[in-house]
């Protein structure tokens, strides 16, 4: 047992759930307790889903508990008969699954005109991304039936899922490319497809699965069975994407097909520029800073080898460290990032990918919604480049993070997320240039009973209390702690002294807290107790801060 | 006594369960820490409705159950309750039950007296969605505080408001008692685990929340105090009913009539618009009667009110002054689907997960969920209440009228029906 605050993965029943609601009539069933419920709200608010989330709970209680009904059979025909799905998924729950019901019998009971499926989920074994990838491979299994192929060659695009990371842009982005090679699209599945799309999905002359959480398993099936070639590679970046397309003709050429190659200018959105200004700016003098930019990447599997090579090659940053917390897929991320990162961090605890940030204070830290937190808490640029996510990373425009315009998207992102270049030179020599702001005042604690509790819509107020914490200067530490032994291993925090901290003020505010972490963890080293303007000194000198 | 007949159905209906109330519970009670015991699942719960979005460093957490920790029927949770009072230095903990520990049959009772001290009590409170909805665990943390509440002489005759409630609402309300000559003990619970009220049978219990009604059980039956039976002070007609009732429990006859009349005044427009409104309640706070009541009051005609519990003694007011109006416990979504067709109502107070998928479908709906946080209570919190219905009536008014045509919504929801999506 151990203490969890976040998950970087949600539930099975989640991941059964995203694929169920990317699908055109197919519905899950959830034999769960009424709490287990809540995924749905994360479909009407993040999705913002203008219709009810395709996934009903069939309530379990404890009297039900005690009486052993089974309401099972009644959930599934009030929904057959209000939504008329093709194909119903059932699911239990980490607790429902100890009861060791036969839910098979019970579904049968029901009696429905339309498919059935128990789906053996184990919530101790499995979380979102192993549920809906096996699901989904499943029913790839289960549907696709073996048929000629389409006359023109046409590719199948598996992987987009409702509640993937920006999978409505990437979906675009592919398309996009895919139109201007003159290829056309057989089936996209999960997203949107139907039971029918599925079983159409062998006719394909290609496959395309960019992601490895979703879509892998499933292409490799139709590779194996149908003899469908699939293209697993994702193309993030400039020179992927290159190698992508270069790899898609290859393939279908391979199969038969010629596809012949347009001059690039026809892949950028008005038809006669540069498909991406990724390679022009990168070597802009504007970029040269980067290269004194360390970033830190944490992650799903894709996005994490995607935007650590995007930054390596395509911005030439260097790479502080990389994680992620897809353990089944980290042999992989491993593998494709050999040469980047020596020591991968694997781990689905946030604390420990705190630490690491904590430890390494990048520059640039990539991450999920739980390192946006982290970043904030001691002062680092941070941007979001995998789920999980918070509301705001679910925007309206086109933002893809796939192909040539995701690239730029990347790109843009990374460029106002860092700290600039010119403008740092001139603070750095000028001290705060005019830019600082007041010191933020210690927030009250929130007078309010929970305005922003049920949050995910209030991301505004939220952040308010976690900045403060950044921008506060630390209490001064206990100067004794209670322990008994005092081991030079695990050394007081050093307290600040006011000279010192006086002088901290004039460090340009938005690197005063790396400035402060830094000197912090010099004085650990050196034994310091407390921070004096010469130890700050020191320490300046020491690290070139 | 009032005989409205309420319809009972199936409960398959979308909610949340008990543990959700942690989020705002941990932030009234200051020094407080909220774990769970329970699993993945509870931990996802929590994250995603009460806010990774809030907190780097929250004051709750999951112990979390795994595979191996499901052989043995008593978990050891003491390395995670040092591990909490290292780290958060909490005066109490709360440990609240989950469906998977109820389905092992943990004992929780025995667990928590474990590791609880006479420093650090750890008390339990019973929260899993096998047997709790939303606010209903309130009633559970506040049960588990009632013995850390002073005993009262008899002579002590004094209210306590039971209900947690913001800072600035419980100082409306002390000044509000203090104006009226109504001696005040405190509030159960108060921001502080150490701040509680002396209860004893002196004390009148004046519940703010509707969704207490075990606590105020407790205290009477084990405190021998009085519960004050009247409407919930939302509203000026509840407020009204609220002090006065109050106050004849402390032998005073007072007369808020201009009062409510001045209330009423000052909100006039809002109650203009919402005149005839046809008004459907589908949501799970439990704060459904008296939101439906005040808006019947208001002249709105609530075509139904669907609520998870009715409590016929604790809601007794409440109930009466809401005859006629269709009032239905563990309501069924589906059906509700239908009524809601056609019946067509002008507005729909719905829970946080239909709200978004209701409007989709070309209807007036809000969150319902917002009344468990926003400042709604006594005199002070009428222009809040009546302009949290409205606001969604006037903006929705307010909006081009392109949203009624299904073209813009294609394409947003891979799976949904009727709309054209990005498939091809
Ligand atoms: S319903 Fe039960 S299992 Fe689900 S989140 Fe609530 S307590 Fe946990």
């Amino acid at each position: 047992m151990r203490l969890a605050y976040w998950m970087y993965e949600g539930t099975a029943h989640h991941g059964v759930g995203r694929i169920a609601n990317s699908m055109r009539n197919v519905h899950a069933v959830f034999h769960a307790p009424q709490g287990d419920d809540y995924v749905n709200a994360i479909f009407a608010m993040l999705d913002r889903t203008p219709n009810f989330p395709a996934m009903t709970t069939s309530v379990v209680s404890g009297t039900d508990l005690a009486r052993g009904t089974i309401r099972l059979p009644e959930t599934l025909k009030q929904v057959e008969e209000r939504v008329h799905p093709d194909l119903i998924v059932v699911v239990a729950s980490c607790s429902t699954i100890l009861l060791q019901e036969n839910l098979e019998i019970a579904a049968q009971h029901a009696g429905l005109q339309c498919e059935v499926m128990v789906y053996d989920a184990n919530p101790y074994r499995m979380q979102e991304i192993v549920a809906a990838e096996s699901l989904f491979t499943d029913l790839v299994k289960r549907f696709a039936k073996p048929q000629p192929r389409t006359e023109r060659p046409t590719v199948n695009i598996l992987g987009p899922a409702s509640l993937g990371f920006h999978a409505r842009h990437d979906l675009i982005s592919l398309r996009r490319m895919l139109k201007t090679l003159g290829i056309e699209v057989n089936v996209v599945a999960p997203w949107g497809a139907t039971i029918a799309d599925l079983r159409r999905l062998p006719a394909a002359w290609l496959t395309i699965a960019p992601y490895r959480e979703l879509g892998l398993r499933a292409a490799t099936y139709l590779e194996e069975q149908f003899g469908v070639p699939a293209l697993l590679d994702a193309p993030i970046g400039v020179q992927p994407t290159l190698r992508w397309i270069e790899r898609l003709r290859e393939l279908l050429a391979q199969a038969g097909a010629n596809i012949p190659m347009p001059p690039l200018t026809a892949f950028s959105l008005d038809g006669m520029s540069a498909p991406s200004a990724v390679p022009w700016m990168a070597r802009t003098a504007d970029m040269d800073s980067f290269s004194g930019k360390p970033a830190f990447v944490f992650g799903d599997a894709t996005h994490v080898v995607g935007i650590t090579r995007f930054l390596r090659d395509e911005l030439g940053m260097p790479i502080a460290g990389a994680g992620t917390y897809v353990k089944h897929q980290a042999n992989w991320v491993r593998e494709q990032l050999a040469g980047y990162v020596d020591d991968l961090l694997v781990t689905d605890e946030f604390q420990t990918v705190a630490a690491r940030i904590a430890e390494l204070r990048p520059e640039l830290v990539c991450g999920t919604q739980m390192e946006r937190h982290t970043s904030r808490r001691y002062d680092l640029n941070c941007m979001v480049i995998s789920p999980p996510t918070h509301i705001e990373n679910h925007l309206l425009a086109y933002r893809p993070f796939l192909g040539f315009d995701g690239a730029d998207v990347i790109a843009d992102e990374v460029y106002t997320t860092c700290t600039l270049g010119m403008e740092k030179h001139l603070i750095d020599l000028f001290g705060d240039a005019g830019l600082d702001l007041p010191e933020k005042v210690k927030a009250p604690s929130t007078p309010e009973p929970a305005p922003a509790a049920i949050a995910i819509e209030s991301p505004k107020p939220a952040d308010e209390p976690v900045v403060a914490v950044a921008a506060t200067p630390a209490a001064p530490a206990p100067v004794a702690p209670p322990a008994a032994s005092p081991a030079p291993a695990t050394p007081v925090d050093p307290v600040w002294a006011a000279d010192a901290e006086a002088m901290l003020k004039k460090v340009p505010f938005f690197v005063r807290g790396r400035v402060r972490g830094n000197v912090e963890k010099y004085a650990r080293q050196r034994g310091h107790a407390v921070i004096t303007a010469q130890v700050l000194l020191a320490a300046k000198e020491e690290l070139g801060a | 006594m009032h005989k409205a007949s309420t319809i009972r159905e199936d409960g398959l209906y979308h909610s949340f369960c008990g543990l959700v109330s942690v989020g705002w519970l941990y932030q009234k009670i200051k020094d407080s820490f909220f774990l769970i015991l329970g699993t993945h699942t509870c931990a996802h719960l929590l994250q995603n409705t009460l806010g990774v979005m809030i907190f780097a460093r929250p004051r709750f957490a999951v112990s979390l159950l795994e595979e191996a920790d499901l052989s043995s029927s008593q978990p050891d949770i003491s390395a995670q309750i040092e591990e909490i009072k290292r780290e958060h230095h909490p005066s109490v903990i709360f440990l609240l039950s989950s469906c998977t520990p109820e389905v092992m049959k943990v004992e929780f009772e025995g667990l928590a007296a474990s590791v609880s001290t006479p420093e650090v009590p750890v008390l339990f409170v019973p929260a899993s969605g096998l047997d709790y909805t939303f606010s209903q665990s309130e009633d559970s943390v506040l049960q588990a505080l009632i013995p850390f509440c002073p005993p009262a002489p008899p002579e002590d005759k004094r209210v306590v408001f039971l209900g947690s409630v913001n800072d600035a609402i419980a100082d409306d309300f002390s000044l509000e008692a203090a104006r009226l000559g109504i001696p005040v003990a405190g509030f159960l619970p108060a921001s502080h685990f150490h701040e509680l009220p002396p209860i004893g049978p002196g004390t009148v219990v004046a519940p703010l929340q509707p969704y207490l009604h075990k606590t105020a059980t407790q205290l009477r039956n084990e405190r021998g105090c009085t519960v004050l039976s009247s409407l919930f002070p939302f509203g000026p007609d509840g407020t009204r009913r609220f002090w006065e009732d109050l106050a004849a429990q402390f032998g005073m006859k007072v007369d808020l009539s201009d009062r409510e009349a001045a209330a009423w005044e000052r909100i006039k427009r809002h109650t203009d618009l919402l005149r005839g409104k046809k008004i459907f309640f589908a949501s799970d706070t439990l704060m459904e009667l008296p939101l439906a009541r005040f808006l019947k009051a208001c002249g709105a005609e609530v075509v139904e009110c669907s609520t998870p519990y009715i409590n016929r003694r604790f809601h007794a007011a409440e109930l009466a002054a809401l005859d006629g109006v269709r009032l239905v416990e563990q309501a069924n979504f589906h059906r509700q689907l239908r009524t809601i067709a056609e019946t067509k109502p002008d507005l729909i107070i719905s829970n946080i997960i239909t709200t978004n998928p209701l409007v989709g479908q070309g209807v007036v709906a809000k969150w319902g969920t917002e009344y468990c946080f926003l400042p709604i209570h006594g005199w002070a919190g009428v222009n809040a209440l009546v302009t949290s219905f409205t606001r969604a009536l006037e903006r929705h008014a307010k909006l081009d009228p392109l949203g009624s045509d299904p073209i813009w919504l294609t394409g947003m929801m891979p799976s949904s029906p009727g709309v054209i999506s990005l498939q091809s």
